[in-house]
C-alpha cells in the first residue's frame, strides 16, 4: 500500500496555518495524527494534493484548566495527553475515560482530538463525552474566529461545519458546576482496539441536598449519524430525586429515542437494547459519582 | 517526485537521507537506511508490528510520513541493546519466558513494552493487557509475552537499570 504523491507544507504558525488552507483550499487536507488521514490515503478513499502538517504550530498544542474558568484543549492535543492528565480525571472524567479507551497505545500517541472530531466519525469516542459538557470549539481562517456548540459543529456522518480554508483550532470546556460528575461507557464487539457499537456520556449536577438532579446531560454516540443528545432524560429526570425507578424509565426513553442502524458492527435491535443498558449503567454511576463530589 | 534530504536520528545515529512527501517512515528505515528490525504487517496501523519510539512514544511507522519526524528521537530494535551488544533486559526477559515464536511480532512487543515500562515501572497484569492491547502476535502466545513483561518490570526495578 502506497500512497499517491502530494505536496507537504509544514508552517511553524498559526497565521501561516490559516493562510495555506485559505490559499489551497480544497486541494489541502490536514495531517495531525495521521491515523485517518494516512489511511484514507492508502486505501484512496482520499486523494489530497497538499497535505498541511500542523504538528509543528505549538498554539494548537496542549491542554490548560484554569480553576473557575474551565479547559482549553488544542486541536493537535494528542489522546495520550489526555489519557494522562490529572486535571482531566479530576474535572472532567467522561473524557479521561473516553480517551484511555480509544485505539490503542500507539494509536493515542499518535491520534489527536481535533482529529478525532473533524473526521466526525458517527463512532468517535471523544464526541459524546465532549458535546455531554457543553464544549464549544473555536473555527479559525485568514478572516478570523468564530465559535459554535459542538454539537453544531458535528452535522452529519462524516459532515463538519468547517468551510473551506478554517481549521477546528481549539475545545473550550466550561468550569464544572458544583455537586458535578461525569461518565463515559461504551460497548463493542471487543475490549480492545475496536469500534464503538454504542458509546454514551452522561453529565450530571445534583441539587444542594445531594439527591435531585439540577442539570442533566446525555449524549448517545454510534446510534445516529451524529452525536444524538438526549431530549427525553433531562425532561423525565430533571426536578426530580433519582432512584432506580426513574433511572429505568430515564433508560427507556434513551432507546426509544436512539436511531440505530444494522452494520457490521451490531443490528439496530441490539444496539437499542444497549442503549437501554448502558443508559441505566451510566446514570446510576454518575449519579454516585455527584454525591461524592 | 522531486526528493529532498532530510535529517533522521535513528538509534542516535544521524541519518540523510533523500525522500519524497510520500514515504512512510517504516520503508524509509527497512530500505533506504536498512536496517529491517521494524516489521511491516497489515500497514493499517492494527497490528503493531511496526511500532518505533519516537521521543519516547511508541508510534506506527506505517501511518507516519518520513518527512514529519525531522528534528525527532527515533529508536528501532536494533537501538536497545547497550553498546556491548548486551540485550535490554525486556529483550532477555522475552527470551527466558519463550515469549518468542514466529518473532514478527517481537520488536513491535518489546517496544511498546518498554514505552509502558518507562511510564508505569510496576504494571498489574490488566495494564499490561491495555498497554500491549494494539500489537499482535499472531501465534497467539501472549500468555508467554504478559509474563515475560511482568519479570521485565521486577528485573528493571531490582536492578534499577532502564
Amino acid at each position: 500500500m502506497y500512497l499517491d504523491e502530494f505536496e507537504y507544507y509544514a508552517p511553524k504558525t498559526a497565521d501561516e496555518t490559516f493562510e495555506l488552507a485559505g490559499r489551497l483550499g480544497s486541494q489541502a487536507k490536514v495531517l495531525a495524527g495521521g491515523t485517518d488521514l494516512i489511511l484514507n490515503m492508502k486505501q484512496s478513499l482520499l486523494k489530497p494534493q497538499c497535505l498541511i502538517d500542523i504538528n509543528g504550530v505549538k498554539e494548537f498544542q496542549g491542554l490548560i484548566y484554569e480553576a473557575g474558568k474551565g479547559a482549553v484543549i488544542g486541536a493537535a492535543t494528542k489522546i495520550s495527553e489526555l489519557e494522562h492528565s490529572a486535571v482531566l480525571r479530576d474535572k472532567y472524567f467522561a473524557l479521561h475515560q473516553a480517551a484511555r479507551e480509544l485505539g490503542s497505545t500507539q494509536v493515542r500517541a499518535m491520534a489527536t482530538i481535533g482529529g478525532n472530531i473533524c473526521n466526525a466519525s458517527p463512532a468517535a469516542e471523544t464526541s459524546s463525552p465532549l458535546v455531554a459538557l457543553g464544549t464549544k470549539v473555536v473555527i479559525n481562517s485568514a478572516a478570523g474566529e468564530r465559535e459554535l456548540p459542538l454539537e453544531d459543529f458535528i452535522i452529519g456522518n462524516r459532515k463538519t461545519a468547517l468551510e473551506q480554508g478554517e481549521l477546528l483550532v481549539k475545545f473550550l470546556l466550561p468550569e464544572p458546576a458544583p455537586q458535578t460528575a461525569s461518565c463515559y461507557t461504551n460497548i463493542g464487539l471487543r475490549n480492545a482496539m475496536e469500534i464503538d457499537a454504542v458509546n454514551m456520556a452522561v453529565n450530571l449536577t445534583l441539587e444542594a441536598d445531594n439527591r435531585t438532579v439540577k442539570v442533566l446531560r446525555l449524549v448517545m454516540g454510534s446510534v445516529a449519524p451524529r452525536p444524538l443528545v438526549s431530549v427525553e432524560v433531562p425532561a423525565l429526570l430533571v426536578g426530580q430525586a433519582l432512584n432506580s425507578n426513574l433511572i429505568e424509565k430515564a433508560a427507556a426513553a434513551a432507546a426509544g429515542e436512539a436511531q440505530p442502524i444494522s452494520d457490521i458492527r451490531a443490528t439496530a435491535e441490539y444496539r437499542r437494547e444497549a442503549v437501554f443498558v448502558l443508559s441505566r449503567r451510566v446514570l446510576q454511576e454518575a449519579f454516585n459519582a455527584a454525591q461524592e463530589v | 517526485m522531486k526528493q529532498q534530504l532530510i535529517q533522521l536520528e535513528i538509534n542516535n545515529q544521524l541519518y540523510e537521507i533523500p525522500v519524497t512527501p510520500r514515504d512512510l517512515l517504516v520503508d524509509v528505515i527497512r530500505k533506504k537506511v536498512g536496517i529491517t528490525g521494524t516489521k511491516k504487517g497489515c500497514g493499517e496501523g492494527d497490528c503493531g508490528a511496526c511500532t518505533v519510539l519516537m521521543d519516547g512514544a511508541p508510534v506506527l511507522s506505517c501511518l507516519t510520513l518520513a518527512i514529519t519526524c525531522q528534528g525527532r528521537k527515533i529508536i528501532t530494535i536494533e537501538g536497545l541493546a547497550d553498546e556491548q551488544g548486551a540485550l535490554h533486559p525486556i529483550q532477555q526477559s522475552f527470551l527466558d519466558h519463550g515469549a518468542v515464536q514466529c518473532g514478527f511480532c517481537t520488536p513491535g512487543m518489546i517496544l511498546t513494552t518498554k514505552a509502558l515500562l518507562d511510564k508505569n515501572p510496576h504494571p498489574d497484569q490488566t495494564s499490561i493487557k491495555r498497554g500491549i492491547a494494539g500489537n499482535i502476535c499472531r501465534c497467539t502466545g501472549y500468555k508467554k509475552i504478559v509474563e515475560a513483561i511482568g519479570a521485565a518490570a521486577d528485573r528493571i526495578a531490582t536492578r534499577e537499570v532502564k
